[in-house]
């Protein structure tokens, strides 16, 4: 036992003096949850770019009204150029032009069309104009009101548009209640709820992977043998190399947990079975990264190679996109990683208030997957010594 | 750019009027405020093989950069077959052994050597020719097509020896060339430095191993903290000793109070405390060998052997330093 | 063979030998752009099934239904007409319909009292897009009966005589909401996601040449390789000539090869070929100036290997090479132009979008050279340290 503790001691300290694994064990996750979760806000908004070419009170009026929109994120061009160049960039899905003389012709009672920046075949741009259209008609139809209550005689356009937009408000209209038929949310949600667990699965177990170069290092220098040549027993050398891992692993997912939470105000759901999540995680990505140290031949393999992998089952797995956006084959291709298992126990645990019970099949899962990279790991580091 | 038009000489004149292959001239060198190398002059002719001895940290490897063109000297010259060595093409007619393995251990031994024959401006079939008499001089042609890597450690040495031969140089500089290498091999390395200094090439040779000195070198200088402290023929700097002999008294305890005893003898020159030996030059070893163990007897250290020699280059740079070679 | 080129030649060999280089070069870069084309397929077009439950049965249900039917619609929905709401809302929950609008009974007649009946959407949690498009659709049109609703409301609390309400129904009735919108083509290709992230990913994977590079640059030099190299007749500026052009060759043959295969097998458009090739060399001879400055940086291998990892994450951060950057926040798009990636993918995406030639990368090359101006300005100074140490 103190023989393990003494090989765990001594990895750990190489680590804590590799300033690059530093890097990769605190700066760039967090550095990612940043970014990707202030990336992850457009599954339910549309962004819209708008160039008001009259900047008259009618245009005003209208941006207004899609700046309030709930579903629309709008953004403002100064020209007609910059906006098409946004589109075509994707930077918005969609600009809508407002024409010049908007104000004038509305008030002259005569009709004004703005156009939306849409190709036929383009769904995306389709989809973005279909929400433009409700907020453009809802805003029309005060223009209507005023138009045909000042045509009946009855007060100026002003004061017919004032009166309209009283009643608009509070006049019962045509209402569009949304049901929702399930309960069963599939996604995490949106933001650094969905950036800190997924980027804790990927960085997690890439970062194990790749510190498979340390085992590749310590076997090359000889090492290994050295330590075979001291009394120690050969699972002393296993297990105090495995923990070494799992006590990195764990470290770097506490860390992400505790700073999701406290400065991003992530919320993890329930302690006990996030605990063991983190727990069984960490095990899966310690076994995986004792593994790459006994496949690879040499430390800029493991260092080549080793993220690539991270990255590749991370996409497989849902790490990059939820897998409910991608086809039953891929989706069915994700779960033999253990990354979708993760995933899937921490959107259980977080959009769906899962409990220890609930994240049952996705523990086991992952504890059925840490056991065997364990083993695994443990019969070719023992291979590796022998 | 540190690459400066030579001197005229086209015709190598002064090397004929000198007929030295290296001459070195008052090179200096400093790195802050310490002087590695300081006003080192020196010279190497065809078929002499010149040995630079010296502690380590004495100035050996600066000296040889300098020689090299891999240092710029703070002051002095150093001419190659009377060539500047500032001019780049002087340096194809240099041959460089650096003191570890320099070599890519994933290419192959042809492979290794045909780059570092190019580099050396080989050409076509001459290249594949050098390439082949150097393989075959190491025994390795059968191996040629081998990574490096899967090389022994006496292989990869034999192999970095014979790379800086590839290109036929004027001037060879060996860098410490045995520096753990196991005997076998070391002798191999030595009876080649001592076969191309008879084929007439030109050799400096870097060691702190005395007796390989005592083996090798025609000639030899004596480096110390920068300077060339003596420099002449073996018998000469032996000669300078006078008639002197060296005791080595192989004992315990306290070596340094020993030697401080050793050299209140009279008739002793100096005396130096080395691993479990205290190395003494004193004029008549056999007449002064019953006071130096009276001596040893009062500093309270146990003498367990004691052995007198002739005097050799070890003696003479105990003499020179007042410190033993190995440190 | 001129030492530079006899330098490079020796890399080149060395980095094909050593698989590592291999997979990030070219298969990483390969299979993760393939991922990303598999896996973003069904999300490339976004289209769903709509379920209808007309209850009502009313003409301005029959309008609704009508409207749903309206070709700008068609590549956005499918519409399917259901029974009951209870089957709707199974079928949205089973995924076989993605939402369904349901319009109760009495609709159309609600639409003349003071209380009309609303329009139920049936929503999955999991297609929130789906909702809020199914959502507007619906408001759209509702928008219009609202819009006649009130203009009669309006024009009885202007002073019309309350006789006169179901004659200005009547003619409201007709009316047309007078702000219409119209659909305009972008007239730009779409930006498939299989198109953003292969180049983005063989971006991120050149970037990593910079790891690579001044890695074996610093085990060069323990190995002694470098002092024999300048022990031999050619200058400094030979050697580090040498290692930039191999940089050269390996970073433009990744780059072009993955370009022609994610074009063949994945159907990413990259664009004009000459463009694109001004693009990627840009970006190599940024990232030979990044790797000068790595090594000159740098003072022992670890040091290079921990300051190449910042540079190359940082600047794929930045540049957009994980996330699509254009759906990030403003600050962050204008960050990715403060790296020579950022303005690479900028310049690969337009290229993509509108197509054009070289003067759509005009910029974007100008940007990127300018970025590797300053870096290998300051790499010159301290690379010659790094030889001559």
């Amino acid at each position: 036992m103190r023989a393990a503790l003494a090989v765990t001691g001594a990895s750990l300290r190489r680590v804590g003096r590799d300033r690059r694994a530093l890097f990769f064990l605190v700066v760039l996750p967090i550095v990612v949850i940043v970014i990707v979760g202030a990336t992850v806000r457009g599954f339910s908004t549309v962004r819209v770019g708008v160039v008001d070419l009259g900047a008259g009170r009618a245009g005003r009026s209208l941006t207004v009204a899609m700046q309030r929109a709930g579903n629309l994120d709008v953004r403002r061009y100064p020209s007609l150029d910059a906006a098409t160049t946004a589109v075509a960039r994707g930077e918005v899905s969609t600009a809508v032009v407002l024409p010049r003389g908007m104000s004038s012709a509305i008030r002259s009672g005569r009709a004004v069309t703005v156009a939306v920046m849409a190709d036929r075949a383009n769904s995306t741009q389709q989809a973005a104009a279909a929400a433009v259209a409700s907020v453009v008609a809802e805003e029309g139809a005060l223009v209507q009101a005023a138009s045909f209550s000042s045509s009946q005689g009855l007060g100026s356009y002003e004061q017919d548009l004032a009166r309209a937009t009283t009643l608009q408000r509070r006049a019962a209209q045509v209402g569009v209640v949304t049901r929702i038929v399930d309960s069963n949310a599939q996604t995490l949600p949106q933001g650094f709820g969905y950036s800190a667990p997924t980027m804790l699965v990927l960085f997690v177990f890439l970062n194990a992977v790749a510190s498979g170069a340390v085992i590749v290092e310590t076997r090359r220098m000889g090492l290994y043998e050295r330590m075979a040549a001291a009394p120690v027993r050969q699972s002393a050398i296993v297990v105090g190399e495995t923990f070494a891992y799992f006590t990195v692993a764990l470290g770097q997912a506490l860390l992400i947990v505790l700073v999701g939470a406290m400065v991003f105000g992530v919320s993890w759901g329930d302690p006990l079975a996030a605990s063991v999540l983190v727990v069984l995680w960490a095990l899966v990505a310690a076994g995986a990264g004792v593994l790459s140290g006994t496949l690879f031949r040499t430390p800029e393999q493991a260092g080549a190679i080793g993220p690539p992998v991270g990255i590749v089952l991370g996409m497989l797995g849902g790490c990059m996109w939820p897998l409910s956006i991608v086809s039953g084959f891929m989706r069915q291709v994700g779960h033999l990683t253990p990354q979708a298992w993760a995933v899937d126990g921490w959107t259980d645990l977080m959009s769906r208030n899962g409990t220890l019970v609930s994240v049952g099949p996705e523990l086991a899962v992952l504890a059925g997957f840490a056991a065997g990279l364990i083993l695994l790991s443990t019969v070719r580091l023992r291979r590796v010594l022998a | 750019m540190n690459v400066r038009a030579p001197p005229a000489d086209p015709e190598g004149l002064r090397a004929a009027a000198t007929g030295h292959v290296l001459s070195c001239t008052g090179l200096t060198k400093s790195f802050g405020r310490r002087r590695a190398v300081d006003l080192v002059g020196l010279h190497v002719d065809a078929g002499q093989i010149y040995g630079l001895l010296g502690p380590n940290g004495a100035g050996k490897t600066t000296t040889i950069k300098m020689v090299c063109g891999l240092l710029d000297p703070d002051e002095g010259t150093v001419a190659v077959a009377g060539r500047d060595i500032r001019d780049l093409a002087v340096r194809a007619l240099i041959g460089y052994v650096p003191q570890e393995v320099a070599l890519y251990p994933d290419l192959t031994a042809r492979e290794n050597l045909a780059f570092l024959g190019r580099l050396y401006r080989l050409r076509g079939r001459v290249l594949g020719e050098r390439v082949d008499e150097v393989l075959e001089v190491t025994g390795l042609s059968d191996r040629a097509r081998e990574r490096v890597e899967a090389f022994s450690g006496g292989m990869r040495r034999r192999l970095n020896i014979a790379a800086g031969l590839l290109h036929h140089p004027r001037l060879l500089v060996l860098d410490e060339p045995t520096v753990g290498v196991d005997p076998q091999s070391r002798h191999a390395i030595l009876e080649r430095v001592r076969s191309l200094g008879a084929g007439g090439m030109a050799v400096l040779y870097t060691t702190h191993y005395m007796e390989e000195a005592d083996r090798v070198c025609d000639r030899v200088g004596i480096l110390d903290h920068g300077r060339l402290i003596a420099e002449g023929t073996k018998r000469e700097l032996v000669a300078r000793l006078g008639e002197k002999d060296r005791i080595d008294l192989v004992a315990s305890g306290d070596m340094e109070a020993l030697a401080a005893a050793c050299r209140s003898v009279p008739d002793v020159a100096t005396a130096a405390a080395v691993d479990g030996r205290v190395n003494v030059v004193a004029g008549d070893g056999r007449r002064v060998l019953p006071a130096l163990l009276e001596a040893a007897e009062r500093s309270g250290a146990a003498v367990h052997s004691v052995e007198v020699v002739e005097a050799d280059l070890e003696s003479v740079f105990l003499h020179l330093t007042g410190t033993a070679l190995r440190e | 063979m001129p030492a530079p080129l006899l330098i490079a030649a020796k890399d080149l060999r060395q980095r094909l030998r050593d698989r590592s280089a291999l997979v990030i070069g070219l298969v990483a870069p390969l299979v993760i752009a393939a991922l990303m084309s598999v896996a973003f397929r069904g999300v490339e077009t976004f289209h769903f099934d709509l379920g209808v439950v007309d209850a009502d049965g009313g003409p301005v249900a029959a309008q609704l239904v009508r409207a749903l039917h309206a070709p700008e619609l068609s590549p956005v929905i499918t519409v399917r007409a259901q029974d009951s709401e209870f089957r709707a809302a199974a079928a949205v929950r089973s995924r076989t319909l993605q939402a369904a609008i349901v319009i109760p009974p009495g609709f159309s007649a609600s639409m003349t009292g003071a209380r009309p009946e609303p329009i139920t959407t049936l929503a999955s949690v999991n297609n929130a897009l789906a909702a809020s498009i199914t959502s507007s659709i619906v408001s759209t049109f509702t928008a219009q009966l609202d819009a006649d609703r009130l203009s009669v409301a309006t024009a009885v609390a202007a002073g019309a005589p309350g006789g006169r309400v179901a004659a200005l129904a009547g003619e409201a009735a007709g009316l047309r909401i007078p702000i219409q919108l119209v659909q305009r083509p972008v007239g730009s290709r779409e930006l498939k996601p299989v198109s953003y992230y292969s180049p983005a990913m063989a971006l991120f994977f050149l970037l990593f040449l910079i790891t690579f590079t001044s890695r074996s640059f610093f085990v060069e030099r323990a190995e002694g390789m470098i002092e024999r190299m300048r022990a031999a007749p050619i200058r400094p500026s030979e050697i580090l000539a040498g290692k930039a052009l191999s940089v050269l060759v390996f970073g433009t043959a990744s780059m072009g090869v993955l370009a022609l295969v994610t074009t063949v097998a994945f159907g990413a458009y990259w664009g004009s070929p000459a463009a694109v090739a001004v693009v990627c060399l840009a970006m190599v001879v940024s990232v030979v100036c990044l790797t000068a400055l790595v090594i000159g940086l740098a003072r022992t291998q670890r040091q290079a290997e921990g300051i190449a990892s910042a540079v190359v994450f940082g600047l794929a951060l930045l540049g957009g090479n994980f996330v699509l950057v254009s759906a990030e926040p403003d600050l962050l798009r204008r960050l990715a132009l403060l790296t020579p990636n950022g303005w690479a993918l900028r310049a690969f995406t337009d290229l993509a979008t509108r197509g054009g030639g070289l003067h759509t990368v005009a910029v974007p090359v100008l940007a990127i050279l300018a970025f590797s101006a300053v870096a290998g300005v300051a790499a010159v100074s301290l690379s010659r340290r790094a030889v001559s140490a």
